[in-house]
């Protein structure tokens, strides 16, 4: 294995294959950075231009590119508080908030530094994983995969606001986010289910669109309405100036960086879960670090911890989910199903032969997640003071293009104009919820999970009646979804017999 | 204007999940069974929250902030140049509007932001991308699609 | 006076290729898919967007262009309603579309055989494929097993749900079907867990499995393809003769896999300088290269056979169709 390991590096080092790599990463900073420019999208449109090379130097292109766009997605939704890419969404909620704080400086510092932290977990993850990946993947069935949904769903509790009131908006959020998921055709009975007559809705709602607009336009409105810049609200400072001290507090919270990136990498791993899970099983994590109840009510004011969290996990579940792709053809995302067809145009079959035969050049995929997330790091950081510096420029200025940014953001998913006006009615409910001082992150939870949930639960009932209940991975998981839930209520009572 | 607003929120709730109850009884159990497990409870949760809002006097009643009625028509309106005039039309048109409308920008900072900001979305989902971009509704009416 | 006349019809013919070159030289030909990016529909187009300048008269431009939606149902209702009949839009879209109309699907707005049809660019065969280390070898020796046998499915409307379900349904194996899964893809996954103890679906996507000797081929649909012809047919094994037209009906838009469409009133030179230029794109060793590189097997089926193959599928009398909507319902 050692020997795969250092021939990887050799391979990526090659100077041709070094060279797409940095291509790639060149590509990818503006996919991640650009709402719209989808890196699945973008991965497809790439496709055709591997056909000429050799499968080391196209997988150093195609994962440079990939592997890059989690990292610079945090920028735009720290900057802007419009989500790069929906594995970015979880970001905006504090990264923005510092940003308004006029720490933007110190948030991306430490959404950068998470990021490359979470990459090389990922990536290590995966290294180390390939003698165990088969069984492990192989352990996780539907049962166990609901279960995970339901762990998730969990962290909703921990996601809501202190006291009763606060859990009750919490899960009205998720439950409106449970229902709105079941909007579509569902897979049993090929019901439409609340589609209102449109085919718009027949495959139900997209996430990016609802996310855009419930991020973003809120932001927007409050911007227009202040008149000033991102930043004006705060004590006047450079805000360029906190960034080393966003990789302090990396290292500061080095414990729950590295726990949130293993969260991403499994996830990342468990194939059916779909991207968006993990940044916001992080955020609630973090969530959970806090050790009393004021400092619970931080997140979403600006908590740098709630940085690092998602950022850390959106990167390691790139790893993550490279390993069912690799190990078993089985893509956990539809960037890793173009990566896929990459791998069968080059003649790579996926499946036991990558993790025995072909294992240098797995390994050399390792090796290009960790090198370009660290030259892309490297070089965001040089221009880290020309970028938070944009949230000092007269917000009316900015508007336009951010606006032009969320519209176009939310237009390329499916190139429908419903997805714009999803994007302004989830931009009202948002509105109402920032107003309200409802949390919009268990609505999200609730979204992403719903489908998941529901489908899983099906298959586990019917392949194994009530069995499944019995079976030893899933006893081990409702017992961290009670202990998640339950979490909040522990916390509270020990701050207050302390108190 | 918190009250009012979770009021809304909680409202609005109820009716989505009164409705989605409503509309799921007809169906077979297997397609009914998640939108009623999740839409009974969250409709007599909605229900409580309002209750709740009603009777709770204590919620800090904030003077609203200056009106956001202004941002709402800008992107209403964006949205609304879309259909009517094309995407790439109404990218360039909204840009200039708003930069001298609302931002009062000078001629010349208004035109320059814009040509910037429409040749980035142009060369990149256009001649990049190839995203369909319908011509505008008046547009085609004009015959000039 | 004959001679002139001559002269001016040689003229004439002589210039109508250069005229339809010139028609199409420095335009942009846009193939619409039904599918997001990523998908095999998508990757058909790209493959065939990349080869067919070269085959059409004026080598114009040929881009790919994504809509997807309601199953690609909106991709057909644009190009059968909006799209201008001048021969710059293609549609490829849901092999399924057919049954959409002929179950009376809400939201159709298209007329299937009234598309100016270009052809299909590939054939699809569907294969029923059982767990290696399972007891059954052939058909027979399925149908009498004693246990259930569990088939993993996307949802109703896929090949993965509705082949198997009408082998149930209607030949009466003994099969449990667990539908649910996010993609085949899934489903695999589920057979290698040992969850499900097989799958149906495109040979094409099946063969790395049975090479790899994960799972065994049991039974095949109508249309076949190398490798497969051995297998038994499941119309083969239909109880009557109502059955077996139910399953035919089925598989019937698997002999136009990848349909290729423009919009209706096209003009017939124009469809047939396209459907030339497919035959041709299909043909170029260049695309055959590319194509085996992803295992794309591109076969043309030419428009005319594709648009009689469905206006078939379109006759077939009400009560067929009422007793086929019980079991099939257009989704994937």
């Amino acid at each position: 294995m050692l020997e795969a390991l250092w021939e990887g590096l050799l391979l990526v080092l090659q100077w041709k294959a070094f060279g797409f790599m940095l291509l790639g990463i060149g590509l990818g900073f503006w996919v991640g950075l650009l709402p719209g420019l989808g890196g699945a999208t973008t991965l497809a449109l790439m496709l055709p231009f591997i056909y000429t090379m050799q499968p080391v130097e196209a997988f150093a292109f195609l994962l440079g590119m990939h592997a890059v766009v989690a990292t610079t997605g945090d920028i735009t939704s720290v900057l802007f508080g419009v989500p790069g890419e929906a594995t970015s969404a979880a970001t905006v909620v504090d990264g923005y908030a510092m940003t308004k704080n006029g720490e933007a400086g110190r948030a991306l510092g430490a959404a950068l530094a998470s990021s490359l932290v979470g990459a090389v977990v990922g990536a290590v993850a995966l290294a180390a994983a390939i003698p165990v990946v088969r069984p492990l993947v192989l352990t996780f069935g539907s049962p166990e995969l609901f279960m995970l949904a339901i762990v998730g769903l969990a962290f909703i509790a921990s996601l809501s606001a202190q006291g009763t009131r606060g859990m009750l908006r919490g899960f009205l959020a998720g439950g409106l986010g449970l229902l709105l998921a079941t909007v579509g055709q569902d897979p049993q009975a090929g019901v439409a289910r609340f589609t209102f007559d449109t085919l718009y809705l027949w495959q139900g709602l997209d996430l990016v669109p609802v996310l855009v607009g419930i991020f973003a336009i809120p932001e927007i409105i409050d911007l227009f309405v202040r008149g000033n810049s991102i930043s004006g609200n705060a004590p006047p400072g450079n805000v360029a100036n906190g960034a080393w001290q966003g990789v302090k507090d990396t290292y500061r919270h080095f414990w729950l960086t590295i726990r949130c990136s293993l969260i991403g990498t499994f996830i990342g791993v468990m194939p059916g879960l779909g991207g968006s899970v993990a940044q916001w099983m992080a955020y609630g994590h973090a969530v959970q670090s806090a050790k009393t109840p004021e400092e619970r009510e931080r997140f979403g004011r600006g908590d740098v911890r709630g940085v690092l969290g998602p950022g850390a996990a959106n990167n390691s579940k790139e790893g993550g989910s490279l390993i069912p792709t690799v190990a078993f053809g089985v893509p956990g995302s539809t960037a890793m199903a173009i990566l896929l067809g990459g791998f069968l145009l080059l003649g790579l079959v996926p499946g036991p032969d990558m993790l025995t035969k072909h294992l240098a050049v797995t390994y050399s995929m390792v090796w290009t997640i960790v090198l370009a997330n660290v030259i892309t790091v490297a070089v965001c950081f040089l221009f880290l003071d020309r970028m938070a510096s944009v949230t000092e420029v007269k917000g009316h200025r900015l508007i336009p293009a951010i606006l032009v940014l969320v519209f176009i953001g939310s237009y390329t998913s499916n190139s429908h104009y419903g997805d714009l006006l999803v994007t302004l009615v989830f931009g009202g409910v948002g509105y109402l919820m920032v107003r309200a001082g409802w949390p919009r992150s268990p609505f999200v939870l609730g979204l992403v999970l719903g489908k998941i949930a529901e489908n899983y639960l099906y298959i586990s009932v019917a392949r194994y009646e009530a069995a499944w209940l019995t079976r030893p991975v899933v006893l081990v998981l409702i017992a961290v979804a009670v202990a998640v839930i339950l979490y909040p209520f522990l916390q509270a009572r020990r701050s207050r017999s302390r108190a | 204007m918190p009250r009012n607003a979770s009021l809304a929120l909680a409202v609005g709730i109820m009716l989505a999940a009164g409705y989605a109850v409503f509309a799921a009884k007809g169906w077979q159990w297997k397609a009914a069974l998640f939108p009623l497990a999740i839409g009974i409870p969250l409709f007599c949760l909605a229900a409580v929250e309002v209750l709740w809002t009603l009777i709770d006097k204590k919620t800090a009643e904030e003077p609203a902030p200056r009106s956001v009625a202004l941002p709402w028509a800008w992107m209403i309106a964006f949205l609304a140049v879309i259909v009517l005039l094309g995407f790439p039309v109404a990218v360039a048109v909204f840009v200039l509007a708003y930069l001298k409308l609302q931002a009062k920008e000078s001629w010349l900072f208004s035109i320059v932001f814009t040509a910037a900001i429409w040749a980035a979305f142009y060369g990149l989902f256009d001649l990049l991308l190839h995203l369909p971009f319908p011509a505008g509704w008046i547009i085609e009416w004009l015959g000039l699609a | 006076m004959k001679r002139r006349q001559l002269l001016i019809a040689a003229i004439g013919l002589a210039a109508a290729p250069v005229a339809m070159a010139q028609s199409f030289s420095g335009k942009t030909v846009t193939i619409i898919v039904g599918y997001k990016p990523g998908g095999g529909y998508d990757a058909t187009a790209r493959l065939l967007a990349r080869h067919l300048p070269k085959h059409i008269p004026g080598k114009p431009t040929v881009i790919v262009q994504n809509m997807p939606g309601a199953n690609s149902v909106i991709a057909a209702n644009h190009v059968y309603n909006v799209a201008k009949p001048d021969g710059l839009t293609i549609a490829t879209f849901n092999r399924n579309l057919p049954i959409a109309q002929l179950t009376g699907v809400e939201g159709v707005k298209y007329d299937i055989t009234k598309f100016a049809w270009i052809g299909s660019a590939a054939n699809e065969s569907t294969i029923l494929a059982i767990r290696t280390d399972l007891p059954y070898k052939t058909f027979e020796e399925l149908r009498k097993a004693k246990e259930p046998v569990v088939i993993g499915s996307t949802g109703p409307g896929a090949n993965t749900h509705d082949f198997p379900l009408l082998l149930k349904d209607l030949v009466g194996l003994n099969f449990k079907i667990v539908s649910g899964y996010s993609s085949s893809a899934d489903i695999m996954l589920a057979v290698e867990r040992k969850e499900v103890d097989g799958r149906a679906g495109s040979f094409t996507s099946l063969r790395p499995f049975i090479d790899r000797g994960v799972v065994r081929p049991i039974v095949r649909a109508r249309s076949t393809e190398p490798g497969i012809d051995k297998l038994p047919v499941d119309e083969s094994f239909a109880p009557n003769p109502r059955a077996k037209a139910i399953m035919a009906l089925r598989s019937a838009p698997e002999l136009v896999a990848r349909p290729y469409v423009m919009p209706p009133k096209t003009p017939a030179d124009i469809v047939k300088m396209m459907r030339d230029a497919f035959a041709r794109t299909i043909d170029d060793p260049e695309l055959v290269a590319e194509g085996k590189k992803s295992k794309m097997d591109l076969e043309f089926t030419p428009g005319d056979q594709a648009q009689r193959i469905l206006t078939d599928v379109m006759n077939q009398p009400k009560d067929l169709v009422a007793e086929f909507a019980k079991y099939i319902k257009f989704g994937e």
